[in-house]
Order: structure tokens, then C-alpha cells, then sequence
């Protein structure tokens, strides 16, 4: 009998219970998608961030101090150490690996290069390099990660070719020799004469001291620097988590033999992707470095993901509030609709709780229904969103749709429970006279 | 004759109206504090921004010398010339120090010496970590900072004195403090341009003027546009590099705001359209009744567009206040600075509200077919 009366009530006049249905799908999509950008999103602005260039820096501990204007390394060659190339596929065999996002070597070598002038300073590095991991799988990387925000005008060179770009300054100053297309001379010094020939293939702006020098595949930097399989100094790019009071916790007890993590806080720093405990890690694989994290940029992240990650988070709040509030007051003015079939029922004899129990289960049932068609229309909402903000699509998170259910089965119960007491305190005869 | 039976009605359902003014307020509340939020946002995220340091530079012409390579007099730009023209077209959102480097010697060991204005070291890069104390004149002559490979090589610790030697001169200062930059700066002293322009012999001389502009891509590019007219013999370069990924940032952050905000929006709308429909069904015995005294339909429908526009716009008021008050808190919770009440938002709201309740009651004209007797009998 009671199911009856709900199919019957539900299959009959569906236009009724439009409103309802409409406001809980729109709510509820909007509540998933709303959550799950909201659960994304750190993930996804932290990697957008990585447009800032690298966050770490990699160089050996026992250099002595570089005498660094502007980028410009004035220290001779054969003074301070080297790092090997050898050892980076290491970076990727560490707990964090899946946050290395990628990683840059850089050798800096005073050249002699006719056409810019004479001494000009030549930069070894990685455009596209494949760097073979441990594991036996290799890991392409270079200044195509590490460094996005560089402008190139021209194409980068391959790794493995005689060709070269050079800094945009450097090509400003000397405008009819350095073009792309045209080749230039490499060489050790004026007396040794040019080693190399180099096709130009681009030209790059840094904004950075690299304006002024011409990049080459490190390979060639190596041998004029004739430091075969080495390099100076390592950028980094990895995914991190904003600090907080244990990353900072963790930090200071590197530094300082006086604090001490207890072994849970340590578990918990060294498995949680902090920039500190990335360096740290990567100190460990590459012993006999110092690991720096570039503040500016990891600083800058910190704050903004922190604050962004509240603001979206009370935005979604504002979102699950009004989803809410659409819900409970098209469920209040659906119940207040139906309130003559409210006095009909009682004037044949139904109790309150009868009718209660009735009118509130047909609520629930359109609730679950709504909340799980708005958990559909809302990952959709969610893919949309996340391409066109992000430029990848948001997976669903099916660990919201019980959430979900549960919200808007509540929410529309409560907004029906409050006009329906209404309607059961006054009398049928006065209900059925509409007033 | 209108408006009295307007008020009349206001007074007679004061019970229902609570439930309609309490949905009325709330989503003018939501709405007007995401708007003034929203319109806010973009200051607040450019501030935070500062953090990554300098973002335009000031430096000689490409085609002479680099001004680090030579100390030559062509390299270099006349500090009181420069730093006029800076002053004068930037305002005080716009931090600037001038930037001298030297080769000098401690020790024996080679270190890159820096003059600057010790004071602004501080706003330029935010993010640095002193250990000792920030220098707050720019005319202490007497105190520098140094770097931290550069304290490691020197042995220097907070408080101990550093000899600098350049050529046959030589300079000397006490550490105040020792700053962890992550970059290079990590391997250099800083000392105050006055010191350095004395220890280098090049007084009144500078290397490069460093800017940090608050702002978007589109205010540096300005500023830079401003600060190359009047210096045309120098460079004025934006780190375009840094501002663009910037602006892609604050671009896609402000995307999915406005997208949250847009869907939050459409929902709040249908609340308060639900609350004004409920307020109309409840409202049908007080049209027949006045259909049959021989209101026209229009007539009364007119009564209650009037009522809920009313309410609406009162509503808005309300809640556009709370709103403001509401992203006021959000500011300071959020970004440790209050979000200031736009008056954009006053309007915008209290109209959206006011369209938002008369759309709301339309339904009503509906009832203009159906006949007064079998409305007021209640079907």
C-alpha cells in the first residue's frame, strides 16, 4: 500500500516534482564539481608553477666560492669541483621520484668564439636529453622542463649535434654575425684557436644572465672545458607540497644537531613531498652536493598554493552552502504545493506520521536519484572545468558520490520536514479550503 | 491607493516573509561577497607575487660592454640621473634599489662585492632568510650582509668584521647578519652602494637599477614603457620570462573562481526563484480574493511584483552589506589583509536581487485564466 502510494504519487505528476529534481541535480553537480576541483587543485597549481623554472639547486660542497656576476662564473676552469653525469639517474631512484619533474646540468665554460667579439662565455646543458635511470628505464629531461618560461625564437639544438644557441644580448650586440642559420667558431682560447663549428638554430631570451652567452649540448661544453662527464652546477624541478610546521620542523633539525624528530614526525616528513625532505633525499643519492632550495621561486609557490588552496576551499563551502539552501527551499515549496493532497489524505483518515513518513520517503528517493544524476552532470562539470582552466580534464572522484548522496538525501529532507510539520498541525477541512 | 495596499501587504504576512527575506538575504550575502572577492582577488595574488623578486631591470644598452664583465666608465649609468627618473614616474607601490658589483678580495679569495641600498635589500627579495638583523638605513656605511657560502668560505659569523680589498684600497664593515637566498646572491656580500662606490673609486656610479613592481603583466609593461621614454640612453627590460608565466598563473587561478563563482551564483538564483514561487502558491487565496472584488489580473500580479521587488531590493541592501563584511574577513583570513568594499558591488547586487524575486513571483500571471471561485475554494 505505502509503496504504491509513492509510485503512484511519483509516476503520476512528475511535473511537480520538477523543480525539486531540477534544483537537487544542479546543486549536487555543482557540489561535485566543486569538491573536485577543490581536491585537485593543489596538485594541479603546483604544477603549473613549475612554469617558474626550477626550485632546487644542485652544487658541489667542496667548490670554492664561484666569483658569479650576473651568471657569469670568473673563476678559472680548472678551479672548483664537478659533479658527474654520470650519477643523475639516481634523482629518479629516490622515494620522491615522481616529483622529479625533471632536472637541467649546467656547465659554464669561458670560450673563445670569434664571432661574438672574442671571449665569450659558452653553457653546456640539456635540451631533450635521455638520462638512463637504475632501474634500467631512461628519463627524458632538460631545459624543455626546468626551464619553460625561456622564449626561443628559432628551434633548441639536438642534444647530440654540432649546433648551438645563443642568448639574445649576445645576438643584439652583434646583430650581422650571429643569425640563425649561419655557423659559429668555438674554441678553448684565442691560442688553441676554434674547436668547434656550431650551427646557430635559435635565438633564446632568459631574462637571466644566459642572455649573454651561447648554450651548446653539454657534451661539446665538456670537451672544450676538457672535463669529460661533468658538470657545475644541477637545476631541479620538483612537485612540492606547501610547508608547514613539521617541514619546517624537519629543516631546521638538518641544520641543527639540537632538534630531534621523533621517529613517527620523521616518518612523516621524509614521506611527505616537502621541499626539504626532496633535498634531502636528493643529498643522500648525490653525496658530497649542496642541495639549495631556490627561496623566490619555492617561497612564492608556497604562499600562493597555501592561499589559494583556502580561498577555493571557502568558495566551495559557499558552494555546498547555496547548493543546500536551492535544495531545501525547492523541496519546502514542493511540499507547500501538495498541501490540499496533505488535507486530502488526513480527511480519509491518514495519521500525521502516515503522512510524514510518506511524503518524506518520496523526497529521499527523489533525492538519491537527483544526487546521483547531479554526481554525473557534475564530474562532467568537473572535466569541463579542469580542461579548460588546467588544460587536462579532472578525473571523477567516486569517493564523493556517498558524500554526495548523503547531502542531498539530508538536505532535502530537513528542507520538506519543516513545511511538512506545518501542513500536519493544521486541520484537513482548513487545508482543503486552501487556506 | 498602490502602494498602500503594497505595504499592507507587507505588515499582514510578516511569518511567511521571514522564510523569503532570511533566503533573499543569505543569497544576496553570498553573491555580493564573492563579487567583491572576486574583484579584490587580482590585487591580493599580485601581491603575493612580489615574492619572486625583481621584475624589471634597468641596465646600460646591449651593444656597450656588459656592465658586470668591466668596471669601465662606458658601462656604468650615473646614479643620480637614473634614480631621479625612477622616482619620479614610479609611486610607492614600486620598490627599487640601484646595483653596483667589484671583484674585490678577502682573505686572498676572490668575492663578488655588492652595493646597493641595504634598506630595500629587504622588499627586493622578500624571501630571503637572515639570520642577524636587516640593515635599516641605506646610509650605513659601517654594516653589511653577507651571503651564506659566502660566510661559510669566509668564516664570518653575525657580528664579526670583513675586510674587503680592491686594487690598493680597501673597505671594512661588521657582519649584521647572514642571509640564505638560494641563489646566487648566496655567494655574495652586500654592502651599501655609498661603501662600494668608495672601495671601487667610481663615486656617483652604478651597474643596473633593480625594480619590483606590483601588478600584473600589463602594469610592468607599463611602467617599463613609462621608465624607457625618459631614460632612452638605457635598457629597461621586464623579466618578461617571469612576469608571463605570472600572468598564465593569475589568469588560470582567476579562471576557476569566476567558474565556482558563476555556478554558485546560478544556484543561489534558484533558491531565492523556489522561495518566491513558494511565497506566490501561498499568496493564491489572497488573488482570488481580489479578483473577485474586480482587481484585474495584471493588477494584482502588479501588487506582488512590487511587494517581492521591494523585498528584493531591501534584501540586497542587507546582504550586500554582510557580503562585503563576509570577503572583508575572507581577506584577512585568507591573504592577512582585508579585501576593501568595492561600491560596484551595491548596485550589482541589490538589482540582481530585485530582477532576481520579481522573476521569481511571474508564475502568478499563470493564474489570470483560472476563474476567482475556484480559487478561492482553493484547487
Amino acid at each position: 500500500m505505502f509503496t504504491r502510494l509513492i509510485g503512484e504519487s511519483l509516476s503520476r505528476n512528475p511535473r511537480r516534482k520538477l523543480l525539486t529534481a531540477a534544483a537537487l541535480v544542479a546543486g549536487m553537480a555543482v557540489a561535485t564539481a566543486t569538491l573536485t576541483i577543490a581536491l585537485e587543485v593543489g596538485d594541479r597549481l603546483a604544477h603549473e608553477f613549475r612554469s617558474f623554472g626550477a626550485n632546487l639547486l644542485v652544487t658541489p660542497q667542496s667548490d670554492t666560492l664561484p666569483v658569479e656576476i650576473g651568471g657569469v662564473d670568473y673563476r678559472p676552469v680548472d678551479e672548483g669541483a664537478y659533479l658527474n653525469e654520470a650519477d643523475l639517474g639516481k634523482l629518479k631512484t629516490i622515494f620522491w621520484r615522481h616529483n622529479i619533474e625533471g632536472f637541467t646540468p649546467f656547465l659554464d665554460v669561458p670560450a673563445f668564439v670569434p664571432e661574438a667579439g672574442g671571449v665569450a662565455t659558452v653553457v653546456g646543458t640539456w635540451y631533450q636529453h635521455d638520462v638512463p635511470v637504475p632501474d634500467g628505464t631512461t628519463f627524458k629531461t632538460g631545459v624543455s622542463i626546468t626551464h619553460p618560461s625561456w622564449k626561443m625564437d628559432g628551434r633548441w639544438f639536438h642534444d647530440s649535434a654540432d649546433e648551438c644557441v645563443v642568448g639574445s644580448a649576445l645576438a643584439a650586440k652583434f646583430p650581422t654575425e650571429i643569425k640563425i642559420g649561419k655557423t659559429i667558431a668555438v674554441g678553448r682560447d684565442e691560442k688553441s684557436g676554434p674547436a668547434r663549428t656550431l650551427l646557430i638554430t635559435g635565438i633564446v631570451s632568459t631574462g637571466d644572465a644566459e642572455d649573454r652567452t651561447v648554450l651548446v649540448p653539454l657534451s661539446i661544453a665538456q670537451n672544450l672545458s676538457h672535463h669529460p662527464g661533468q658538470f657545475r652546477s644541477l637545476f631541479v624541478s620538483a612537485l612540492t607540497k606547501p610547508a608547514d610546521a613539521l617541514a619546517e620542523r624537519g629543516e631546521m633539525a638538518l641544520n641543527d644537531q639540537n632538534i630531534q624528530l621523533t621517529p613517527t614526525e620523521y616518518d612523516r616528513w621524509f614521506c611527505s613531498p616537502y621541499i626539504s625532505s626532496i633535498s634531502y633525499q636528493i643529498k643522500t643519492v648525490l653525496p658530497g652536493t649542496d642541495v639549495r632550495t631556490i627561496r623566490r621561486v619555492a617561497e612564492t609557490e608556497g604562499r600562493v598554493l597555501s592561499r589559494v588552496g583556502t580561498l577555493l576551499w571557502i568558495v566551495t563551502l559557499a558552494a555546498l552552502i547555496a547548493a543546500a539552501l536551492a535544495v531545501a527551499a525547492t523541496s519546502a515549496t514542493t511540499v507547500l504545493e501538495r498541501r490540499s493532497e496533505i488535507g486530502l489524505m488526513k480527511a480519509l483518515g491518514a495519521g500525521n506520521s502516515t503522512v510524514t513518513g510518506l511524503f518524506l520517503l518520496e523526497q529521499l528517493l527523489l533525492a538519491l536519484a537527483g544526487g546521483a544524476v547531479g554526481f554525473i552532470v557534475g564530474a562532467a562539470l568537473a572535466r569541463i572545468l579542469g580542461s579548460s582552466v588546467f588544460g587536462t580534464p579532472a578525473s571523477p572522484q567516486f569517493i564523493l558520490l556517498p558524500i554526495i548522496l548523503g547531502l542531498a538525501a539530508v538536505v532535502a529532507l530537513v528542507g520538506s520536514l519543516i513545511p511538512l510539520r506545518r501542513a500536519a498541525h493544521l486541520r484537513p477541512a482548513l487545508i482543503l479550503r486552501g487556506q | 491607493m498602490f502602494w498602500r495596499l503594497v505595504f499592507q501587504l507587507l505588515r499582514g504576512n510578516s511569518g511567511r516573509l521571514t522564510v523569503a527575506i532570511l533566503a533573499l538575504v543569505s543569497g544576496a550575502a553570498v553573491i555580493s561577497g564573492l563579487l567583491n572577492l572576486e574583484l579584490g582577488v587580482e590585487y591580493q595574488l599580485t601581491q603575493q607575487f612580489r615574492t619572486l623578486g625583481a621584475n624589471v631591470v634597468i641596465a646600460p644598452k646591449a651593444d656597450q660592454p656588459a656592465p658586470e664583465s668591466a668596471l669601465g666608465d662606458s658601462a656604468l649609468m650615473n646614479e643620480d640621473a637614473v634614480l631621479n627618473s625612477v622616482g619620479q614616474i614610479t609611486g610607492p607601490s614600486v620598490w627599487f634599489a640601484p646595483f653596483a658589483y667589484v671583484i674585490a678580495r678577502a682573505n686572498d679569495a676572490p668575492v663578488v662585492a655588492v652595493g646597493t641600498w641595504l634598506d630595500q635589500v629587504r622588499n627586493l627579495d622578500p624571501t630571503w632568510k637572515l639570520e642577524g638583523n636587516w640593515i635599516s638605513s641605506r646610509d650605513d656605511l659601517e654594516q653589511c650582509l653577507v651571503g651564506r657560502n659566502a660566510a661559510k668560505q669566509l668564516h664570518l659569523v653575525t657580528g664579526r668584521r670583513l675586510r674587503l680589498q680592491y686594487l690598493s684600497r680597501t673597505a671594512e664593515c661588521s657582519v649584521a647578519g647572514i642571509f640564505d637566498s638560494g641563489a646566487a646572491e648566496d655567494n655574495q656580500v652586500f654592502m651599501s652602494l655609498r661603501a662600494l662606490q668608495t672601495l671601487a673609486d667610481l663615486p656617483g656610479k652604478i651597474s643596473l637599477v633593480q625594480l619590483n613592481v606590483s601588478g600584473g603583466p600589463k602594469v610592468i609593461a607599463k611602467v617599463a614603457g613609462q621608465l624607457s621614454e625618459v631614460l632612452p640612453q638605457f635598457q629597461v627590460r621586464p623579466i618578461r620570462e617571469v612576469t608571463e608565466a605570472q600572468g598564465a598563473l593569475l589568469g588560470r587561478i582567476r579562471l576557476l573562481i569566476v567558474t565556482m563563482i558563476v555556478l554558485i551564483l546560478i544556484l543561489t538564483v534558484l533558491c531565492v526563484v523556489a522561495t518566491m514561487a513558494a511565497l506566490a502558491i501561498e499568496r493564491r487565496a489572497d488573488i482570488g480574493l481580489m479578483k473577485a472584488l474586480g482587481g484585474s489580473i495584471s493588477r494584482i500580479v502588479g501588487f506582488f511584483v512590487a511587494e517581492v521587488g521591494l523585498l528584493g531590493a531591501a534584501g540586497g541592501l542587507i546582504g550586500a552589506i554582510m557580503g562585503v563584511a563576509l570577503s572583508y574577513w575572507m581577506g584577512v583570513r585568507v591573504f592577512d589583509t582585508p579585501i576593501p568594499p568595492r561600491w560596484e558591488v551595491f548596485p550589482v547586487t541589490i538589482l540582481l536581487m530585485t530582477i532576481v524575486a520579481m522573476a521569481g513571483v511571474l508564475p502568478l500571471r499563470m493564474l489570470g485564466e483560472v476563474k476567482p471561485a475556484i480559487m478561492l475554494r482553493g484547487d
